[in-house]
């Protein structure tokens, strides 16, 4: 059966209904509306739902998960931060934060359906079990460091405002600091750990699987860097003490340098590490 | 409509007359009883600090704003410092809508007050034990509870603390997550440091520290609060092992400088802390506040966050009228149906619509041509019963309208028959 005609629709279809998700997030956060705030929910039950469907459909016309390219990564980090936040709203019971965090996985996915083609004849190289596991961990590492930036960022708007006694929308509908803060730590925690270990895996699978590997890629230097910098804001956290604040800019860095160090090198660098 | 409301409040009257005609329980008890037996059939009547109101129904006879407002201030021998002037009499519909105003929280000294909605219970609880409740004042305290219910529902008209202690404890819940495990250091005795400090221990907080230059008053706190007492000289130790602290000193300089502040901070491992500064001249040196992770509150940056919840509330007062116009309408619509036309209308159509039901259901068991008869017969049945209760209502009513008795004839069919239910779901 050809699937394809289905994944075109849906490439357009999926930017869209995060947009429409987000609107709804939007009105409810910003204008207070009550039936936004009800049908937001239910809206993103229907786009995950929809983004399995594509993700589903996408394995079957090509043959192969969609994790292959970084444009087919960026749609399945779009559809982990949706379940990752599904879980989060269905646990507190609060749909607060989504507007922020579903605006990363339109984020995520505008650029995917933007960029995204039709996959050729796959390596052979990327058959092998250890991708597997290196991709997933990848995955859940970045969405999970995706989250925690999130949360950061809204601690330090709310931190921000409680301080100047400057009380806004972000002081009457955001979670408490110390909510905040947990679950960007937590987040940064589970993340981190996910990408270490999709480090370690690369590690032992990349010099097998590639002649032309070598430790002074760009990508895997600026890999590193955002890895160390993580450390470093866990470190500080732990050994220094420090607290909220402090922490959350080390980590924000970190995030903004993963972002430059993505964008910079997808787009100009020359890495073994892509399969376009 | 035979609707009646006097009320004396925070518009009409300063508290200085207001609390002349303040009625205790029992004396609201017992002056519906009076009212009861001179003007009307129906009646409650309720005081909270701001407000004194009569609401009645079903007149007996004639009687004017200035006889009830008479009776009141006799009741309570207030002549010489309370007049009729300070009352406001109101009728028919304005009367719900005065009502439904007062139980939404929008008529209140404070917009929003969500206390008004439990006196204005508690005032219905007292006329339906003193039996001075009928049909119509029954159906107003339903639905004025229902608009005290909606427009907390479904507006924000009671969100956002409107007290400077009540502000601090707000924001104590937007830095912390749960009260219940953090501690607070008490500097000072003033009063609105104790309400704050009863206030955070409502939202949990049980570790808590008293500091006071005079010890035994700080004992007396802790004796009513729990806690321990430090010495006043001590407050630099308990502050880095407070995550909130309270300052209500009489002191001409800061008890609390930003050196302090940060040594406590450095201590604590710079854990959040929230200072809530409620003394003047203010108790904390405003520079703690550039220390990381403390958050510095004083009585003029409370006052901004109550002043901004006024104003949020102020916004949703349109949202409220909307609601009491709606319940407006339903009641007016439910006090239309009580009149003899509609009713014996409802009562034939609901009648005929059981006996159709039933001849429909049975009526294969008889033959062909017995089926006619059988409708023509239960059509008589059921005309002849309902002929003698019809026939009395409309010899009670006098040109369609009703009063007294009747009216409770009336609602009582109406129970009993279910009619109506289906206009308005309770």
């Amino acid at each position: 059966m050809n699937f394809t005609p289905a994944v075109d629709v849906l490439v357009i279809a999926m930017p869209l209904a995060y947009a429409m998700l987000i609107i709804l997030y939007g009105r409810a956060f910003f204008a207070g509306n009550r039936k936004a705030e009800e049908l937001a929910p239910r809206a993103l039950m229907t786009v995950v739902l929809l983004h399995f469907l594509y993700v589903g459909l996408r394995t079957a016309a090509f043959d192969h998960p969609p994790v292959t390219t970084v444009f087919e990564i960026m749609t399945m980090l779009a559809l982990c931060i949706s379940v990752a936040y599904l879980y989060i709203e269905m646990r507190t019971g609060t749909s607060s934060t989504g507007f922020f965090i579903l605006s990363l996985a339109l984020l995520f996915q505008v650029t995917s359906s933007t960029f995204i083609r039709d996959p050729g004849e796959l390596d052979p190289i990327l058959r092998s079990n250890l991708l597997g596991f290196h991709v997933t961990s990848a995955l859940l590492g970045y969405t999970a460091i995706s989250l925690s930036a999130v949360y950061g960022f809204l601690y330090l708007l709310l931190y921000r405002e409680i301080r100047t006694s400057n009380l806004g929308l972000i002081y009457s509908r955001l979670p408490n600091l110390e909510t905040l803060e947990k679950m960007s730590y937590k987040a940064m925690v589970f993340g981190f750990l996910m990408v270490t270990t999709a480090i370690l895996i690369g590690s032992i699978w990349l010099p097998r699987a590639f002649p032309s590997f070598s430790l002074w890629d760009g990508k895997l230097i600026g890999t590193m860097l955002v890895w160390l910098l993580y450390a470093a804001a866990l470190t500080a956290n732990k050994a220094l003490g420090w607290q909220g604040r402090k922490t959350i800019i080390l980590s924000l860095l970190a995030f903004g340098c993963l972002v430059l160090e993505m964008s910079i090198i997808n787009a100009f660098g020359d890495t073994f590490h892509s399969f376009q | 409509m035979d609707l009646f409301s006097l009320s004396i409040n925070h518009h009409t009257a300063p508290l200085e007359v207001r609390e002349k005609i303040w009625f205790s329980e029992e004396e609201a008890r017992s002056s519906v009883h009076r009212l009861k037996g001179k003007f009307f059939r129906e009646c409650m009547l309720f005081s909270t600090c701001n407000r004194t109101e009569l609401y009645a129904a079903n007149p007996r006879g004639h009687a004017g704003a200035a006889d009830l407002s008479g009776f009141l201030i006799e009741m309570k021998g207030a002549g010489g410092s309370v007049s009729p002037d300070h009352f406001v009499a109101k009728d028919s519909e304005e009367v719900l809508t005065h009502l439904f105003r007062v139980a939404g929280g929008i008529d209140s000294m404070v917009i929003g007050d969500i206390q008004i909605l439990n006196q204005v219970k508690e005032g219905f609880r007292f006329a339906r034990e003193e039996r001075t409740l009928g049909p119509v004042l029954n159906r107003l305290m339903q639905h004025s509870l229902r608009v005290g219910k909606r427009a907390r529902a479904e507006t924000s008209i009671s969100e956002g603390a409107v007290s400077v202690s009540y502000a601090a404890v707000e924001l104590a819940n937007k830095i912390f997550d749960d009260l219940s495990t953090k501690s607070v250091l008490l500097v000072g005795a003033g009063k609105t440091g104790e309400l704050t400090l009863r206030h955070l221990i409502s939202k949990g907080i049980s570790r808590i520290k008293v500091a006071n230059r005079t010890a035994d008053r700080a004992q007396e706190i802790v004796s009513t609060h729990g806690g321990i007492v430090v010495p006043f000289g001590q407050i630099d130790a308990a502050l880095s092992e407070a995550d909130i602290a309270i300052t209500s000193v009489t002191a001409a300089g800061p008890v609390i400088n930003a050196a302090m502040v940060a040594r406590a901070m450095k201590i604590r491992k710079r854990d959040p802390l929230f200072l809530i500064d409620l003394g003047v001249p203010r108790n904390i040196d405003p520079e703690a506040r550039r220390v990381d992770n403390v958050f510095l509150y004083d009585l003029d940056s409370l006052g901004t966050v109550v002043n901004r919840n006024l104003g949020k509330r102020a916004d949703e007062i349109p949202s409220v009228e909307a609601i009491v116009k709606e319940e407006v309408k339903h009641f007016v619509s439910w006090y239309s149906s009580l009149q003899v036309g509609p009713t014996i209308q409802e009562l034939l159509t609901a009648v005929e619509s059981i006996r159709s039901g039933e001849v429909q259901k049975n009526i294969n068991r008889f033959n062909a041509e017995d089926r006619e008869l059988v409708d023509l017969v239960t059509k008589r049945i059921v005309k002849k019963i309902l002929h003698q209760p019809i026939m009395t209502l409309k010899q009670q009513s006098e040109n369609g309208s009703v009063r007294g008795e009747v009216l409770e004839h009336i609602h009582a069919l109406r129970e009993i028959f279910g009619l109506g239910r289906q206009d308005y779901d309770e």
